[in-house]
């Protein structure tokens, strides 16, 4: 273990680290921090009024959202939407994990705070399955628009694996269990599709 | 002789196809197209699908108002820099509006990095951006050294450094040659080829391969630097000059290539900052963000550079932002290879790691903007989650803001001044 480094919170970080939990204590919590990035957990349905402070607030100014991605931590567990910001005023990268139900997989979109984010929606409702709500364009981005499954699923299994699987026989590319989208349909074809 | 059985025809293929076709569609649950007639543009006409649209922005591109017409470029256009769609409204010559149809090339490399070792992911990302091969594996290879808690060698971090650099000036000499021949210019590219095959080679002699290097590993690189490349590099470094002021003597101040990239898709800051277009697009419009010195990666920070950024946001600046960029590695890589240190070119790394549970982000500058990592360990030896943020996926999303209001033939230019690689964008 020696060679390993210690992941401690670089004192270069800390006023960041402080603005954020001066503002908001509840996040100190979930706070973490490694040589380069400051991460803090929040609520799925506070994504947006916390972006845009992170981006609105001269004494944060996040005013570059680097990267916006889904996690996926498996069947009965939750999905994550990750951000990534970038600030000149501050030597780290801020990680923003807002926590979605699996079960029912709703987010609002930010869309409207950065344009540009709606490729990353698309691409997370796409492989993910995740309805970003208030995204005027969540299409299926790289699969086809007729295609029913998600595969960057942790319970989509790829046709290696599925030999070892239980299930096995079936087209593991179109499994159909994943294909029940009843509960969502009218947010997929925004109520187009009847 | 043998008689034939009409009894025994063999099934005809179509009529098979037709057949799986129909119980698939109603396995799947499909409707059959329902378009009220006139009011949006069915499979029939254009190739558009064969359902009702699914959103409001899809809605608004395929509803055609009195006097426009619909029409793709691609998949096959030649110039689309792979495989792409453009959906293109046209009213006469000018373009009102537009939707880029993506996934063509998309082979899942997330998903398969993900049932990879963290050593055979950084295999899996060399052909997503197959002109930026070794940045692709440069924010892996970062990411990774942070979850498994390890640096690699300096002399490492050097050889990275100048292996990507290489790599960029490739990339941007290719795409001086490729605006060029979107507008119609065969010359240039055939300039940049020869440079862009003295680089290939070139980084061959290091890594044994011209284009899928799988050079990086967990902790350093996989060979130190040859003779031969160090011969190679010399001889290069005298040359590559040559092929590049050749095309700038042909193109920057050129009456035509001027005419038609002056003042075309001009981005403004807040609009490139607000759509997430980063690289040299990004400091075309005047935002100077350049991640190696935001956050000084690698040995970035020894070296000594300035970001250049210009200030008018169009076709024409985007072109000069990447000469000048080229120009800038040229003079990295003479400082690089200056202070290269001696010593091992690999940290003591098993061949499959497990690091501890964990998350980790790697950003790089890539040749088209910021490519990013993010790649989550749950203590086994493959990742739990591994994204990559690919840049030319992002810029394309600014094709629909720059176009409307351009004639059509200028459509492929402005396209090319964004230099997007589709390997990336499909992932």
């Amino acid at each position: 273990m020696g060679r390993r480094r210690a992941l401690t919170a670089p004192a270069r970080a800390g006023a960041l680290v402080r603005a954020l939990t001066d503002r908001h204590p509840e996040l100190a919590a979930g706070l973490w921090t490694d040589e380069d990035t400051v991460e803090i957990t929040i609520p799925g349905e506070r994504n947006v009024e916390l972006l845009r402070e992170l981006r609105d607030e001269p004494e944060l100014h996040f005013w570059y959202l680097t990267d916006a991605a889904a996690v996926d931590y498996g069947p009965g567990e939750r999905f994550e939407v990750v951000y990534h910001l970038y600030s000149d005023l501050h030597p780290s990268w801020l990680r923003v994990r807002a926590t979605v139900d699996r079960g029912n997989p709703h987010i609002a979109s930010i869309s409207d705070l950065w344009p540009g984010a709606t490729f990353h929606e698309r691409e997370m409702f796409d492989m993910m399955g995740i309805v970003f709500d208030g995204n005027r364009d969540l299409r299926r981005i790289f699969m086809s628009p007729d295609y029913r499954s998600f595969p960057q699923r942790r319970d989509f299994l790829l046709p290696d694996d599925a030999a070892d699987s239980a299930a096995a026989g079936v087209n593991p590319l179109e499994r159909p269990e994943t294909w029940d989208l009843s509960r969502f349909s009218d947010e997929l074809t925004h109520g187009t599709d009847r | 002789m043998t008689a034939v059985d009409p009894e025994q025809r063999i099934p005809d293929p179509i009529e098979l196809d037709r057949a799986e076709e129909a119980r698939l569609h109603a396995a799947l649950g499909l409707e059959p197209a329902t378009a009220a007639p006139g009011e949006y543009a069915g499979f029939e006409t254009v190739g558009i699908p064969d359902r009702p649209p699914q959103t409001e922005r899809e809605r608004e591109i395929y509803s055609l108002e009195e006097g426009e017409m619909l029409f793709n470029m691609g998949p096959q256009h030649p110039s689309t820099h792979g495989v792409m769609r453009l959906v293109v409204k046209v009213r006469g010559e000018v373009v009102t509006d537009l939707d880029p149809v993506l996934g063509y090339l998309h082979r899942g490399i997330e998903k398969l990095c993900e049932n990879a070792t963290y050593t055979t992911a950084l295999t899996y990302v060399d052909p997503m951006d197959y002109l930026s091969s070794m940045h692709n594996e440069h924010a892996p290879a970062i990411a990774f050294e942070k979850l498994y808690g390890i640096r690699a060698p300096k002399r490492a971090e050097y050889i990275r450094a100048l292996v990507v650099e290489l790599n960029r000036v490739f990339s941007h000499g290719l795409m001086m040659g490729f605006l060029a021949l979107d507008m119609g210019g065969i010359t240039p590219i055939l300039y940049a080829f020869i440079n862009r095959d003295e680089t290939v080679e070139l980084l061959a002699s290091i890594s044994g391969q011209r284009m899928l290097f799988n050079f990086f590993r967990v902790g350093g690189v996989n060979w130190d630097v040859s003779d031969e490349f160090i011969n190679r590099l010399s001889r290069w470094r005298v040359n590559v000059g040559k092929a590049v002021s050749a095309n700038e003597a042909l193109l920057t101040s050129n009456e035509i290539f001027v005419a038609r990239t002056r003042g075309m898709g001009k981005l403004s800051a807040e609009q490139a900052i607000a759509y997430g277009v980063s690289g040299p697009n990004l400091r075309a419009s005047g935002v100077p963000f350049d991640v190696r010195s935001a956050h000084p990666y690698s040995i970035y920070n020894e070296l000594d550079f300035k970001v250049v950024t210009q200030t008018a946001g169009d076709s024409h600046a985007r072109y000069v932002q990447r000469v000048q960029e080229l120009k800038q590695s040229l003079s990295l890589i003479d400082q690089i290879v200056e202070q290269m240190p001696h010593g091992p070119v690999q940290a003591q790394v098993p061949g499959i790691i497990r690091p501890r549970p964990g998350r980790a982000y790697g950003a790089v500058e890539s040749p088209r903007g910021l490519y990013s990592v993010y790649a989550i360990s749950d203590g086994g030896p493959n990742p739990f989650r591994f994204r990559m943020r690919d840049p030319s996926f992002i810029s394309l999303q600014v094709m629909p803001v720059l176009m409307p209001g351009h004639l059509l033939a200028d459509t492929m230019a402005i396209m090319a001044s964004l230099d997007p690689v589709m390997g990336g964008v499909d992932k």
